[in-house]
């Protein structure tokens, strides 16, 4: 292992946050401490998913270390006791003996080698897998209110790299162990076989362990700057190649140049200064290994001469000092590695610690297929403590009504729609559907029978299939293509190279945002909720795409509950109902000839903002 | 092979780095060497029948400078080789940076971001290693085993056969393993992207998620492909598992084999006890060079197409080039003439096909037109982003051929449909065409965009951050401060895409405003969605399929009564709509 990992290679860290930039801010690399009980009892609680095969693990690395400290010794018995003595005797020794002894050890290390590793991988891999399921489901279970404050670059860094990272802090503490293991098997092998020398051996292993505590601190530094600087480096990339067009409209070429050659160097010379002091170790720790060595061949040479050591002893010592500086220098490097992962595993447990907000009732019963009578009776509602959203809500829609939801922004149209769909619970005051509290059915089942279009549309990246159905499998190929066409995005996608087996971009960057947005509205509509839910659902796309569903709108309406916020007033003059909404109370209801009758807000909102267009025309 | 050659030859411009690298190798491995023999020579000086206590002091002193100077030499190898290889990874990057910012418009339209950036990453990473494992750690290892193949045979030529045998068998086995491996870690890759993905869009799309109650879902999906990624990576640990046990165990079993035999000529007196211990050392200094160079070979096969992808992007010709003897571009007065053009990325299937325009200083020209019908293209004509297939484009005249690159889009200021927004302040985002401006002059473009009281109103001012984790931009103030970004250059010459649609009242108001402030006295293409844009323009043109199918004033157009009147009326009853959830204080209209 000599010369295994003692370079800085950043690649590992540079794999994983891969093309898409950094995710990981320069805080997620803070270090922990070393050991954190509560984690590691934690960790150890996944393992105990999988105990078959951690003992079976833990049994192939004790053999394995018994055979690894049995090799010296085997070559020690052969020189000693088969070869030495018969030296121009011409007895024959036992020397047969010694070979197959030596071959069945051989092949019991190889055994339990192998077993060892992949006993490791298994209990590692099914660990990563439990972890990540587990943070994922926990994620569903979490209110949208937990990632409106929650950045998705932070939630992702959690999945992505602190899970690896605890992974390896499993296979770590493993490998630990083993190196824990082997250095008392190999001491207690050397103390046995000669005592004196093993101290004269061991004289120089407190200077080796100061040197490398010393040493890791400075790793650890050179470390996170070259992490830095790779970060910066990929960033700036990143932002030049998303922002060529800009780059080139204005010139910026050789300035961009310049200074992305500044953050290029900068890592360069984080490398090159990693490279000269990190490895300045090397030849310290080799003039230790030469010091000890020396020391055996010395004394024990002279005890050799004298007859008080036998000379097998000499060889097996030196074949197991190669061996024992190996597992003092994993420990070491081992070191910088825990503190990241304990980290690590403090930031994964604290997401797992979130308490989902919305839980069904143990006793919660599937919802019966919606008629579609909604009432909201005393309703209040709160984000935050002290400041109230909505403020004694009462309403009742009758089943098949389309109301549309009109007030200035923040005036509490979207939290209605939210309570209904139990996005969250009311503070206060109940929520019903066909007179049911939907408090007491499970949430899936209602919320399955509605559907929403919210403002951003949203993609996956499957097919156009997959994303119409999305999660109503059982929706028919036919009721894709007639929601896609009530919408008119059909005659686009046919036209795409596969059609509707054409599979949308991460992005959907191939559509503009008016056709990623009808795609989302088809997938509403093939759904064929019960309750349908626009949320301003035309406000980022372009003139065409808001044209199609204004168009597909007067359809869909029909024969269902629907709630509307939009702010066209060719959508919202046609409704059964209009809310007028303000500082979390409805202040007006009614139809839209009722509501400009009735000359108060609704008929000033109107009147407001067709004398600014005007204005502006 | 060539490719291997093209990295060895970007190393060599550090010859005297490699050098020193290959000296250190070369002396670290004499030292590695030496002591196996130095310690065979101890054991038979000790079991002699007189030993000098000084000789063993000697031997004592002689083996701890030998492992000092392994250590130093292993260092420079170390140090040499890592940062020759930094250095030219270093070089990379900056090419590959260079490159990719100044390849025009239609080599980014075709590529993905994430594949360039992978390119950068993982392809340049495996370049490096390349430098490291293939140029000096293979030549270490050939070495090693020469040497060692050298000092046993000096010794014994039986025993060095029987103990060195199985070295090429290993290699090969090993090699055959790594290539089996690298196909599995692709899978692993493919399936962690995947994976990530699913993890994406269900964080990206939560509301969603929450809307459909697809919670059940997207755990089955995520579960699905975590089971899967799980299952490849045992594969391949299992794999790697076998072939390192393997290898260990064959040396393992060599050592039995050298104290077999070895053991039985020390009976019988053909071998000293000191040299049968000087094989076993030098079989077990082997043991990791061998098992390294499965990766040293692997490392070669990585570089290959790992280079292929890096100069690939190095040797691309931009489309558009400058042409040699390019004059400075003075400003214009600002008249533009596009004459006889066709464009298209294929010769076959044109996007602008035959468009003749004739557009006078100062002038405002709405350009109307379905997605796709080539609106863009011709407008990213004048500042070159793109080369006409056939016909030119004039400025004042003259060809834009003719002129510098930098000095001709010093003269076009473009505001384009998707703002992009740099990670930095909103002083530096407007100040992006030319740093360092003075914040007065910020101050007065951001007022022409109608966006200076906003900033201001802001607790940092012109200092806010914006970008990705900086305060988040409204649609219309993204683009005003484009607009502001633009004036700040003064171009004569003016690009917009006017593009928002339903934005609140109040805010397609000020857009407006800023629109009209920024057209006067510039010769400008309005890429229009607004009719009232639209009725302003001193010259409309209406285009389908890449061809202009109408043109003229809006009087003129609207007489005709054919395309241009169908999208006006359509269009018009649209917008007549009244817009009703504005806000109602119209002094801080985009508050949220």
């Amino acid at each position: 292992m000599r010369q295994g990992g003692m370079g800085f290679s950043v690649s590992g860290a540079q794999q994983r946050t891969g093309g898409g930039g950094s995710l990981v801010s320069s805080s997620e690399d803070e270090l922990g401490r070393v050991y954190d009980g509560q984690v590691v009892i934690r960790l150890f609680s996944y393992v105990g998913l999988y105990r078959g095969w951690a003992l079976f693990s833990l049994a192939a690395v004790l053999v394995y270390t018994a055979a690894t400290v049995c090799i010296p010794v085997i070559v020690k018995w052969g020189i000693d006791s088969n070869i030495q003595p018969f030296i121009g005797t011409g007895k024959t020794s036992n020397l047969g003996l010694v070979i197959v002894v030596f071959a069945i050890t051989s092949v019991v290390h190889y055994v339990s080698n192998y077993l060892q590793f992949v006993g490791i991988s298994k209990v590692g891999q099914g660990i990563l897998y439990s972890m990540r399921t587990q943070l994922f489901n926990h994620l569903q279970s979490l209110s949208p209110s937990f990632f409106a404050r929650t950045e998705v670059g932070r939630i992702m860094s959690r999945v992505q790299n602190d899970i690896l990272q605890l992974q390896e802090t499993f296979s770590l503490l493993v490998l630990t162990l083993a190196d824990v293991l082997s250095l008392v098997g190999i001491i207690s092998m050397m103390m046995i076989m000669s005592w004196k020398l093993s101290l004269l051996t061991f004289a120089v292993l407190p200077i080796l362990v100061l040197l490398m505590a010393f040493w890791q601190k400075f790793a650890k530094r050179s470390f996170v700057r070259i992490r830095t600087a790779i970060a910066m480096v990929n960033g700036a990339l990143q932002e030049n190649l998303a922002g060529v067009r800009v780059v080139q409209s204005f010139n910026r070429q050789s300035l961009n140049l310049s200074r992305f050659d500044g953050l290029n160097r900068e890592h360069l010379n984080a490398n090159i200064q990693a490279s000269m002091y990190s490895g300045g170790v090397q030849p310290l720790v080799e003039g230790l290994t030469g010091i000890s060595m020396g020391f055996v061949i010395l004394v024990g040479g002279w005890w050799v001469y004298n007859g008080t050591l036998e000379v097998g002893v000499l060889v097996a010592f030196i074949l197991f000092i190669q061996r024992f500086f190996d597992p003092i220098r994993n420990l070491t490097m081992q070191y910088t590695q825990l503190q990241r992962s304990m980290a690590s595993g403090v930031r994964i447990f604290q997401l797992l610690d979130v308490k989902p907000e919305i839980e069904d009732k143990p006793d919660a019963e599937d919802m019966p297929l919606i008629e579609g009578d909604v009432k909201f009776k005393g309703v209040n509602f709160h984000y935050i403590e002290g400041i109230p959203v909505l403020e004694n809500v009462d309403f009742s829609v009758g089943k098949g009504q389309t109301i549309a939801l009109v007030g200035p922004t923040g005036a509490g149209k979207s939290t209605i729609i939210n309570l209904m769909s139990r996005f969250y619970d009311v503070i206060d005051g109940t929520v019903e559907i066909d007179g049911i509290n939907i408090k007491d059915v499970k949430r899936e089942s209602l919320v399955t029978q509605m559907s929403m279009v919210l403002q951003q549309p949203y993609l996956i990246s499957d097919t156009v299939w997959e994303n119409i159905r999305y999660c109503h499998q059982e929706v028919s190929d036919e009721s894709v293509i007639e929601s896609a066409k009530l919408v008119g995005i059909h005659d686009f996608i046919i036209g795409l190279e596969h059609g509707y087996d054409t599979v949308l971009d991460e992005r959907g960057s191939n559509l503009s945002i008016g056709q990623r947005q009808l795609i989302s509205f088809a997938r509403a509509i093939a759904a064929n909720p019960r309750i349908l839910v626009l949320d301003e659902a035309t406000s980022n796309v372009d003139t065409y795409s808001d044209i199609m569903i204004q168009q597909a709108l007067q359809k869909v309406l029909k024969d269902r509950t629907a709630f509307v916020i939009a702010h066209r007033l060719s959508t919202i003059r046609n409704v059964d109902k209009i809310f007028v909404i303000n500082h979390g109370s409805i202040i007006e209801s009614g139809t839209h000839e009722e509501l400009i009758n009735a000359g108060g807000f609704y008929f000033h909102l109107n009147k407001i903002n067709a004398s600014l267009q005007a204005g502006s025309d | 092979m060539d490719i291997l050659i093209r990295i060895l030859s970007i190393a060599l411009e550090n010859k005297w780095r490699l050098v020193a690298g290959y000296v250190s190798m070369i002396f670290s491995v004499l030292a590695t060497l030496a002591i196996p023999t130095l310690l065979g020579l101890a054991v038979d000086e000790m079991l002699s029948d007189y030993v000098n206590r000084e000789t063993l002091v000697w031997m004592a002193v002689i083996l701890f400078v030998l492992c000092l100077l392994r250590g130093l030499f292993d260092y420079g190898r170390i140090y040499f080789t890592d940062t020759l290889s930094q250095m030219v990874t270093y070089k990379l990057r900056n090419l590959l940076y260079d490159k990719w910012q100044n390849l025009s418009f239609a080599y980014h339209d075709q590529e993905h971001t994430g594949d360039l950036m992978s390119r950068a990453t993982a392809d340049i990473e495996s370049m490096r290693r390349f430098i490291n494992l293939g140029m000096v750690r293979s030549l270490h290892i050939l070495f090693m085993i020469v040497v060692v193949a050298i000092l046993m045979i000096r010794i014994d030529l039986f025993l060095a056969m029987v103990s060195l045998i199985f070295v090429p068998v290993l290699i090969i086995r090993a090699t055959t393993i790594i290539y089996k491996l690298r196909l599995l870690w692709a899978k692993v890759q493919e399936v962690t992207g995947e994976l990530i993905t699913i993890l994406q869009e269900n964080l990206s799309g939560i509301p969603v998620v929450k809307a459909f109650a697809a919670e059940e879902y997207e755990k089955g999906k995520f579960s699905v492909k975590a089971e899967e990624l799980s299952d490849i990576t045992f594969a391949s640990n299992k794999l790697e598992a076998s072939n390192s046990s393997t290898t260990t165990f064959f040396f393992t079993l060599g050592i039995g084999i050298i104290l077999y035999f070895g053991g039985s000529r020390v009976i019988n007196g053909s071998l000293t006890i000191g040299q049968l211990t000087e094989f076993i050392f030098l079989l077990n200094i082997l043991n990791f060079p061998i098992r390294m160079s499965a990766w040293i070979i692997n490392s070669y096969s990585r570089a290959i197409p790992a280079g292929e992808r890096v100069f690939e992007v190095i040797d691309s010709p931009s489309p558009v080039i400058e042409k040699p003897g390019a004059k400075i571009m003075e400003r214009p007065s600002g008249d533009v003439h596009f004459s006889n053009i066709k464009f298209g990325y294929k010769d076959s299937d044109y996007v602008l096909d035959g468009i003749d325009l004739s557009v006078k200083s100062g002038q405002v020209t709405a350009i109307l037109g379905a997605p796709g019908s080539g609106k863009s293209s011709l407008v990213h004509l004048v500042s070159r982003f793109y080369d006409p297939n056939k016909g030119s484009v004039l400025i004042d005249g003259i060809d834009v051929n003719s002129y510098t690159l930098a000095s001709l889009r010093k003269n076009i200021g473009i505001v384009a449909q998707d703002i992009f927004l740099f990670a930095a302040t909103i002083r530096q985002n407007i100040s992006y065409g030319m740093e360092g401006a003075d914040l007065s002059d910020i101050r007065a473009v951001s007022e022409i965009a109608q966006l200076d009281d906003y900033i201001q109103s802001l607790p940092d001012g012109y200092d806010t951050w914006v970008g990705e984790r900086g305060a988040t931009l409204s649609g219309g103030q993204r683009q005003r401060l484009a607009i502001a970004r633009t004036l700040l250059m003064d171009p004569p010459i003016l690009v917009l895409d006017d593009s928002t649609s339903s934005v609140d009242v109040e805010t397609e108001f000020r857009i407006r405003e800023a629109m009209r402030n920024v057209m006067k006295n510039r010769t400008t293409f309005v890429i229009a969605h607004r009719l009232s844009t639209v009725r302003d323009a001193d010259y409309i043109i209406v285009m389908d399929k890449g061809k202009i199918i109408e043109e003229g004033n809006h009087e003129t157009l609207y007489g005709l009564g054919g395309a241009y009147k169908d999208i006006y009326d359509y269009q018009h009853d649209f917008e007549s709509d009244v817009i009703l959830d504005a806000s109602l204080n119209p002094a801080s209209p985009e508050e949220v």
